[in-house]
């Protein structure tokens, strides 16, 4: 049979075996946490068309105008009809803008809904600020009843400075209204 | 040969006979409860061999399929209508083919059979450093594809038995209720889980084996390059494996406990299923390439009778390859939308791979120029695997751009190239190795018309099968289809008249062992029993006998200075 390790060597080797173990617990709990890490990756850098909360308005408004079109959609099977009340705004670049949506519940039953959304082309999704929003909460829909649904927003002035979105004329935004698990 | 006491290790195994107590093969206690590195790595390999012959059957079913228009095997009437009722068990057997190859086949043979065998040997060690942990490792990877087996048996979701969604296990097909509710997919996980929990604790006792146990002399900058290639595989596996298995649970909480990683109506995004999967995908091709390139690497230079040309070079290419591999796997996610400047980061950092890559190509060449160069059937598999591996990586840089890949993304263009870098390239370097370290592990000699044969059958099969498949992508058929329009038939059809001739190939190779270990059983005779490949073979294992004494180096070899590999 083999001699056996030497001490030093059995230390040594112990030490490089933990340093694996904490390789993986580490890799592991970073993988687990992918959750909250890829948000705040995806809130700060407006990845995949995130969009922003602001709470007041920006003080500049540019001459240029910009082009907001509005999306609406539900998955299949959802009980709720949901479209946008116009089809686009045009307004200046900084500017307050105000759009509807309309939804109705069309079971008859109370319907909790709650919208997930972003904006395209996604590089705008951190100029596309929102100032208050009917997606900030999910909502419950009586049956048979309709709302009209409002958000206030406004595209910041950035958006000119950066070299990728200068040239953007037309943005979308888009919202798409789950029915929330047991709602 | 500088490494003087082992040289006579050899002989010492007939003398001392404590260094060959070699229990029955027949006793079950000797695999079972195995902690010898060669009868684990030996029961590695025919592991691999035997969830390759199931992989490949299940391609046989997938070509079958796709040789005409239409639905001829999956379609409810066929001799095996019974099992394969309708186009979703095409795309179980599909990803079933993928997992089985990737997890079973390639990964076993590549690290668990040639690292447990050789990485030993190669650095001077009597065995790997946790032999018990070693035992488990592999027992648990027939646990795992009992489970994998077990999950195409099982429901599914609506669609019929089994999991269909692809290797990838894409959320939200994977996490739908309607769609993939069944038990099926759970298994698939837990198989996957059992599989990771093997290649994690494999790859711990790798890299405490390479650091710890090398022969005195023995640097990490003398080390052979398969062992070399072992120890960026099982880094790379360290580091990704567990980033998976994260992923994968958080699959099965949102399928069976209601969380909503992945589920966008809770406030999920699958798209980040997508990011977390490719963050362990994009290394595990690497993990599957790189040790083949390690083997590669001893044969050419075995065969050219020539040190491999830039040693450090090809050390530390493997290492960049393995360090920029975690940094562009979004290149697989060119459709999901990120970006211009994301896009054009990813698209440049893959296109940098290409560069260690080239040295590899460019350095196997070199040691081939100039060299006394012996085509035994190693060789010819070496080489085959450098010319398809090169093939594969050309269409690799096509598809890295991200402009390109839109098109492409998703067709059969994809497939070609993975396939001419795993299938082809990966499989070439297991056979390369098997045939080169056959003799060494069995003492035994093969018919070298056979292993020929095999390979000229594989060569000329497996371009048949996949070199039409760029066509068909150019032109723009999909993947993961049962059926085709009428367009596509005829490269389909030249397609699986390729896995035909494949097909006879890998019958030549079992014929190629039966004869081998059955019928002829030829010893190596005593003038090439240590070194049947003549003066090139320079790596410790050479100087052990064929087979090598059951323990080994209980006297450590000394390695000096000029010898490296």
């Amino acid at each position: 049979m083999t001699a056996p390790a030497s001490p030093k060597r059995r230390n040594r080797m112990a030490l490089t075996a933990s340093i694996c173990v904490g390789v993986v617990v580490a890799m592991l709990a970073l993988a687990l946490n992918a959750a909250p890490l890829y948000a705040a990756f995806c809130k700060v850098t407006g990845y995949g068309g995130a969009t922003q909360t602001a709470t007041k308005a920006p003080g500049k408004v540019l001459d240029r105008t910009i082009e907001v079109r509005f999306d609406a959609n539900v998955p299949p099977d959802t009980p709720l009809e949901f479209r946008a009340s116009q089809l686009s705004e045009t307004l200046r670049i900084g500017e307050t803008g105000l759009a509807f949506f309309t939804v109705k519940n069309t079971s008859d039953k109370p319907v909790t809904a709650v919208a997930s959304y972003n904006v395209t082309p996604h590089t705008t999704g951190i100029y596309f600020q929102k100032l208050q929003c009917f997606c900030f909460n999910d909502t419950v829909f009586q049956p048979g009843q309709t709302a009209q649904l409002p958000v206030i927003y406004f595209v910041d002035p950035e958006i000119v400075e950066n070299r990728d979105t200068r040239s953007v004329r037309t943005i979308t935004l888009s919202y798409t209204y789950y029915q929330k698990d047991g709602g | 040969m500088a490494t003087s006491p082992s040289a006579h290790a050899g002989e010492h195994a007939d003398e001392h006979g404590h260094a060959d107590h070699r229990p029955s093969p027949y006793d079950p206690r000797r695999w079972l409860f195995s902690t010898n590195h060669k009868d684990i790595g030996t029961m590695y390999l025919i592991f691999a061999i035997i969830a390759g012959l199931v992989g490949g059957a299940m391609s046989g079913l997938l070509r079958w399929e796709l040789a005409e228009p239409g639905l001829q095997v999956f379609n409810g009437q066929s001799v095996l209508g019974i099992v394969f009722g309708n186009e979703h068990n095409y795309n179980v057997i599909m990803s079933a083919h993928g997992l089985i190859m990737i997890f079973f086949m390639v990964m076993p043979a590549l690290i668990g059979g040639f690292g447990n065998w050789f990485v030993p040997l190669m650095i001077g060690a009597p065995d790997m450093a946790f032999p018990r942990m070693n035992n488990i490792s592999f027992w648990l990877l027939p646990v795992a594809l009992s489970l994998a087996v077990l999950s195409m048996i099982v429901p599914g979701g609506s669609m019929g038995t089994g999991f269909g969604g692809g290797w990838t296990l894409y959320a939200p097909l994977s996490t739908s209720p309607q769609l993939h509710g069944g038990p099926s997919m759970d298994l698939l996980i837990l198989s996957i889980h059992v599989a990771g929990i093997s290649s994690i604790l494999g790859s711990i006792n790798f890299i405490v084996t390479i650091f710890n146990m090398r022969a005195p002399g023995m640097t990490l900058h003398r080390m052979p390059l398969f062992v070399w290639s072992i120890l960026v595989t099982v880094w790379l596996l360290l580091l990704s494996l567990p980033v998976l298995a994260g992923a994968i649970t958080m699959l099965l909480t949102d399928r069976n406990f209601g969380t909503n990683f992945f589920n966008a109506a809770g406030g999920g995004d699958p798209a980040m299923f997508q990011h977390l999967f490719w963050f362990f995908g994009h290394p595990e091709v690497y993990v599957l390439i790189l040790p083949g390139f390690g083997i590669i690497s001893q044969i050419v230079s075995t065969f050219s009778r020539k040190p491999v040309f830039g040693y450090l070079g090809m050390a530390y290419a493997m290492v960049s390859i393995g360090v920029i591999g975690f940094i562009v796997w979004a290149h697989h996610m060119y459709t999901t939308g990120m970006g211009l400047e994301l896009e054009a980061y990813f698209v440049a950092a893959t296109m940098i791979i290409a560069v260690p890559t080239g040295i590899k190509i460019f350095s196997w060449i070199a040691t081939m120029w100039g060299g006394s160069i012996d085509l035994k059937v190693p060789m010819l598999w070496a080489i085959g695997f450098i010319f398809l591996f090169t093939l594969g990586g050309v269409t690799g840089v096509v598809l890295a751009n991200s402009g390109i890949d839109t098109v492409l993304h998703d067709t059969y263009y994809v497939v070609a190239h993975f396939h001419y870098t795993m299938s082809l390239g990966a499989t070439f370097a297991v056979f390369a190795g098997f045939y080169y370290w056959l003799p060494k592990m069995s003492g035994l000699k093969y018919s070298g018309f056979l292993g020929g044969l095999h390979f000229w059958l594989m060569f000329v099969g497996v371009n048949a099968v996949f070199f039409p498949q760029h066509f068909l992508g150019l032109q723009g058929m999909p993947r993961r289809y049962a059926d085709y329009p009428a367009g596509f038939a005829h490269w389909n059809l030249i397609s699986s008249y390729g896995y035909v001739i494949t097909a006879v190939g890998v019958l030549v190779f079992l014929a190629m062992l039966l004869d081998m270990f059955v019928l002829r059983r030829r010893k190596l005779n005593a003038a090439e029993n240590a070194s049947p490949w003549g003066e090139g073979a320079t790596t410790l294992e050479w100087t052990l006998s064929s087979p090598p004494p059951f323990h080994q180096f209980s006297e450590l070899p000394v390695i000096a200075e000029e010898k490296h590999h």
